[in-house]
């Protein structure tokens, strides 16, 4: 279920993207992303390694796991665990909540038979509650891998998925 | 300035002030948790919102900067209701589980902020706060810090305490909205995200979410008594909080002083030794009562292994040291008699030591651990530059000095409070550090380039350095012209280490030697750091000459930010030293050799003093394993735990007729001891220490004396006045020649008196909380705060050419030590 990889493959990540976005702080979302992107989550194992890679304290840049984590932690858009080879994401907001969103969620609920935040055995789907996904004006709203749903009903549910292997 | 109204009173403040530090200026306490004013400002609880004329809404006032004609109202009853609101929100994710002792029974924690402020604006925290935990309480397996998340309120006063004091950025906020947590690392153990448990989070957080694990149940102090740290040569202000449950009271825990009346070297920072080091005072294996051997109440002759011990009343005990200490003198003179002080000593004992020594038993046989790891660190600068300690002081190198060149010293770990300082001075002002040191310290992250030379060539690197700075013309010829004296031969010498011989040497890289030379000759002033790391008996007063030179040679001296800075390691190591506890130099660094010095205290105290300098601790000691010493007193010193010399100082010790232990944990040295006598701990005694920057500061007592234990000054005194009165002993009456001291002041006023750059302090003064650094010339004198070059010299100093000794293999073998 998860990409299963390498040391060398996350130090390659790693440096093709901290050679991309620099090795300063305010480098991190985009490195973070671009380890996301790869791999559909951010292992443990590449916060050490970045940080290595940008911490310069004699320069005063401190950074820590702590920071690594507050950021990788914070976003929606990261995972900090391994997730399943479809991601679906659903927005918990007000305006998706009041056009039916609740029914939506319930829906996608039963039928994937996750929780928020869990990835189904077989590795096929990782369910995500995220906050708004910022087009409120066709909501209720869900994107599945990089496919944008919107005015999507409970019964439009299963055929949006089967569409993903 | 900016002139705004607050409560209808208008102030007048500077433009980078927050209407908080205004309202604060007035006199006007405005309720805040998230804010702290040490650290930056984060405006996240909003307690301290307040209504602001033309605005919409209440305002955070933490992070409100002042503007010209601002109208506020800081208690109105519109802010009054939003503060409410605000405390019943954070009460909602605020979950006690009542394991605080507060008033003699297991309940809620009244104590912190949080329920402080709750209580002023009538919020019922029960009501209000959650009904069941969201975390584990005491989620952490550090040993120090409490953690229990479900009191939480993601004020992040740990986040920046973590970072922002002590330099370790183990905490972080992450998780957002509901799940929004505060967590260690990369959601780790605290230990495994390199937490050093200083405990600056514990004591920065408002609402015990982060507590003193060891006390978290104690319950509330009965009393605080401010008191000074009593590890390392920093001299931290602490607090220990005293319970009186039982008889003479127990120390609970200790916190950060917080009175700002007093100056202090850390503020509310303190380290991990400071904070949680303190279960000595209570430990049961404390001696609490007399004894002495069995033989000595006998009369019979000494048994090889001295027989059993007896434990007997305080008089039996002092009459057998003195006993002792008198046959020895009177059959042998008192030069065969031994006396060794400590470093851990306030300076009332280690001044009485020096007067029982040299007064009553007349001896110059007295040292100290200094002559082992200090002296050879301020010897060679006293001889050089005529200064025997730190020229600079701790706050000046760390907010003035443009780099730093820290040889010799594992700072974070010897001095843990002040390697925070230099963390954030390296962080916050980008100044430039060069470590060397021989093996990896946790100082060396932070260094623009570390250096990991061959143990003992230190002179060698320093000269190659220096031999740079010549060769690249970037020596101060303003400080050559003014301290001419053996110049000509210092550059002689120096321009034999090219960075070539050096980097074979030292091991280093001549890249790397270029490198170090060009940071600090174009990063000045450039402040120079050392400790026990350059100590070596063979090589350590070279080395400290060799830095002496590189300071005088780069202009680094007599200039804020620059600087010889010895770091002693014990706590009062300095103050042993300016109380002449030490073979060849008297009270405040005058020599025994030196007759007039010699003579005023021998006025003083009614007697001769030899003119003969005594033998240092190490010789001391082997002169009483071939007899020539017949009797030691030995106070405050493990002397066996410490020396990498332990078994041969086993049999010195064994081999010595007569040994006078004075101790408050039986140490290994007790085995070879004829009489131990009880002394107390820092918390049980009143006395001053003086840290590293020559800082004399006060101690004061806490508890009553452990036991039947007495305070240390007043056993020697004890034992002094009994050899004073015994047979074939007799001085004249003088001014100091008696010993009928009744509290530690007076002592203190007989060093002022007879010691100059002690001669303005008072108890009176440092208990107003005045910052003193010797020399304090005078009761009107502010004291010291830079030491000039030059004070003992006559202003002059000398360039002392240093050879690299050959590398002795033999003394770089690992040798048998424990750490203590």
């Amino acid at each position: 279920m998860s990409l299963e990889v390498s040391e060398n493959q996350l130090d390659a990540i790693i440096r093709a993207a901290i050679e991309k976005h620099g090795d300063q702080r305010d480098a991190l979302i985009p490195i973070l992303g671009e380890i996301n992107q790869a791999l559909g989550y951010i292992p443990g194992e590449a916060l050490g390694k970045i940080r290595r890679c940008i911490n310069t304290p004699e320069e005063g840049l401190f950074l820590a796991d702590s920071h690594l984590y507050s950021i990788a932690s914070f976003y929606h858009m990261y995972s900090l665990k391994p997730v399943g080879r479809h991601i679906v994401r659903y927005c918990e907001s007000a305006p998706c909540h009041v056009v039916g969103g609740r029914q939506v969620i319930q829906r996608l609920h039963d039928f994937l038979g996750l929780a928020p935040g869990e990835t189904s055995a077989d590795g096929r789907w990782t369910l995500f509650q995220t906050s708004c996904l910022g087009i409120c004006s066709v909501g209720p709203v869900i994107v599945v891998d990089d496919d944008i749903y919107g005015h999507v009903t409970p019964q439009r549910v299963s055929f949006i998925l089967a569409k993903y292997r | 300035m900016i002139s705004l109204t607050i409560n209808g009173q208008t102030v007048e403040a500077p433009e980078n002030y927050t209407v908080l530090q205004a309202a604060e200026k007035l006199g006007i306490t405005i309720p805040t948790l998230c804010y702290h004013k040490n650290l930056s400002p984060f405006g996240g609880c909003r307690l301290c919102v307040v209504e602001v004329q033309g605005a919409r809404l209440p305002m955070t006032s933490c992070v409100l900067p002042v503007s010209p004609g601002l109208v506020v109202q800081t208690e109105s009853p519109a802010v009054i209701q939003y503060r409410r609101a605000i405390l019943r929100i954070l009460l909602t994710n605020y979950y006690d589980a009542g394991y605080k002792r507060t008033n003699g029974k297991f309940d809620l924690d009244e104590d912190n902020e949080l329920m402080h402020w709750a209580r002023v604006y009538e919020v019922d925290s029960r009501k209000f706060m959650a009904k069941k935990p969201r975390f584990p309480i005491d989620s952490d397996p550090n040993p120090f810090v409490w953690v229990d998340m479900n009191k939480c309120i993601q004020c992040t006063r740990c986040v920046r305490a973590c970072a922002e004091v002590q330099g370790r950025f183990v905490w972080s906020q992450s998780y957002r909205g509901y799940k929004a947590r505060i967590v260690a690392g990369a959601d780790t153990t605290m230990l495994q995200a390199r937490c050093e448990s200083c405990g600056a989070c514990v004591a920065y957080c408002p609402t015990g979410a982060l507590d003193n694990k060891m006390s978290v149940g104690a319950g509330r102090a009965d009393r605080l008594i401010r008191t000074t740290c009593t590890y390392c040569g920093v001299g931290c202000q602490l607090v220990l909080n005293v319970k009186d449950d039982v008889p003479g009271g127990r120390v609970i825990r200790v916190t950060s002083n917080t009175d700002e009346s007093v100056a202090s070297v850390n503020g509310l920072h303190l380290c991990v030794k400071g904070r949680y080091g303190y279960e000595f005072i209570h430990s049961s294996q404390r001696v609490t009562r007399p004894r002495v051997r069995e033989y000595l109440l006998d009369g019979t002759p000494r048994p090889k292994e001295r027989g059993r011990w007896v434990e007997v009343d305080w008089d039996t005990a002092l009459n057998a040291a003195a006993q002792g200490l008198l046959r020895a003198r009177n059959q042998h003179g008192g030069q065969a008699i031994g006396v060794l002080a400590s470093g851990k000593n306030t300076n009332e004992e280690n001044y009485l030591l020096n007067k029982l020594a040299r007064q009553a038993l007349g001896t110059n046989h007295i040292d100290c651990c200094s002559h082992i790891y200090h002296a050879p660190l301020t010897e060679g600068l006293n001889e050089a530059l005529g200064i025997p300690a730190m020229s600079n002081s701790f706050d000046d190198i760390a907010s003035r000095a443009n780099s730093l060149l820290v040889i010799g010293s594992n700072l974070t770990e010897q001095h843990p409070v002040f390697g925070a300082h230099i963390r954030q001075a390296v962080l916050r002002r980008k100044i430039k550090m060069i470590v060397a040191n021989p093996d990896f310290t946790n100082i060396a992250e932070y260094a623009a380039l570390p250096l990991y030379h061959r143990p003992n060539t230190e002179t060698a690197l320093i000269n190659g350095l220096m031999h740079i700075i010549l060769e690249r013309g970037w020596e101060d010829q303003t400080c050559i012209a003014k301290h001419p004296n053996g110049f000509a031969e210092f550059r002689a010498v120096v321009a034999k280490y090219t960075p070539q011989k050096v980097a074979k040497i030292t091991g280093l890289s001549v890249e790397d030697l270029y490198q170090v030379a060009e940071i600090l000759a174009t990063n000045r002033p450039t402040a120079v750091l050392w400790s026990v790391g350059l100590a070596d008996p063979s090589t350590g007063r070279g080395n400290v000459q060799s830095l002496a030179n590189l300071q005088l040679l780069l202009g680094n001296l007599d200039v804020p930010g620059g600087g010889v800075n010895p770091l002693g390691g014990q706590n009062n190591i300095q103050g042993a030293c300016d109380m002449g506890c030490l073979p060849e130099l008297l009270p405040g660094y005058r020599r025994v050799a030196d007759e007039a010095a010699r003579a005023q205290f021998e006025r003083a105290w009614g007697t001769t003093i030899p003119a003969e300098t005594g033998l240092p601790a190490a010789q001391m000691l082997s002169a009483a394993g071939q007899g020539r010493i017949k009797a030691l007193y030995l106070y405050g010193e493990d002397i066996l735990n410490t020396s990498t010399l332990g078994a041969q100082l086993r049999r010195d010790l064994q081999a010595c007729e007569f040994v006078v232990l004075q101790e408050i944990l039986p140490s290994e040295a007790t085995r070879y001891a004829d009489v131990l006598l009880p002394g107390v701990g820092f918390a049980e005694k009143s006395g001053t220490y003086t840290s590293a920057e020559r800082r004399i500061q006060m101690i004061h007592q806490a508890i009553e004396p452990i036991g039947e234990a007495r305070p240390d000054w007043r056993i020697i005194a004890d034992v002094a006045r009994r050899i004073l009165t015994g047979e074939g002993r007799s001085i004249r009456e003088t001014d100091y020649s008696a010993w009928d001291y009744e509290t530690p002041e007076q002592i203190f006023h007989e060093i002022a008196a007879l010691t100059p750059i002690y001669a303005g302090v008072s108890y009176e003064r440092l208990e107003r909380g005045e910052r003193l650094q010797w020399p304090v010339d005078t009761a009107e004198h502010p004291g010291t705060p830079l030491l000039h070059c030059g004070y003992f010299s006559e202003g002059q100093a000398r360039w002392t050419p240093v050879e690299q000794k050959p590398l002795d293999i033999e003394s770089s073998k690992p040798q048998e030590l424990t750490l203590v």
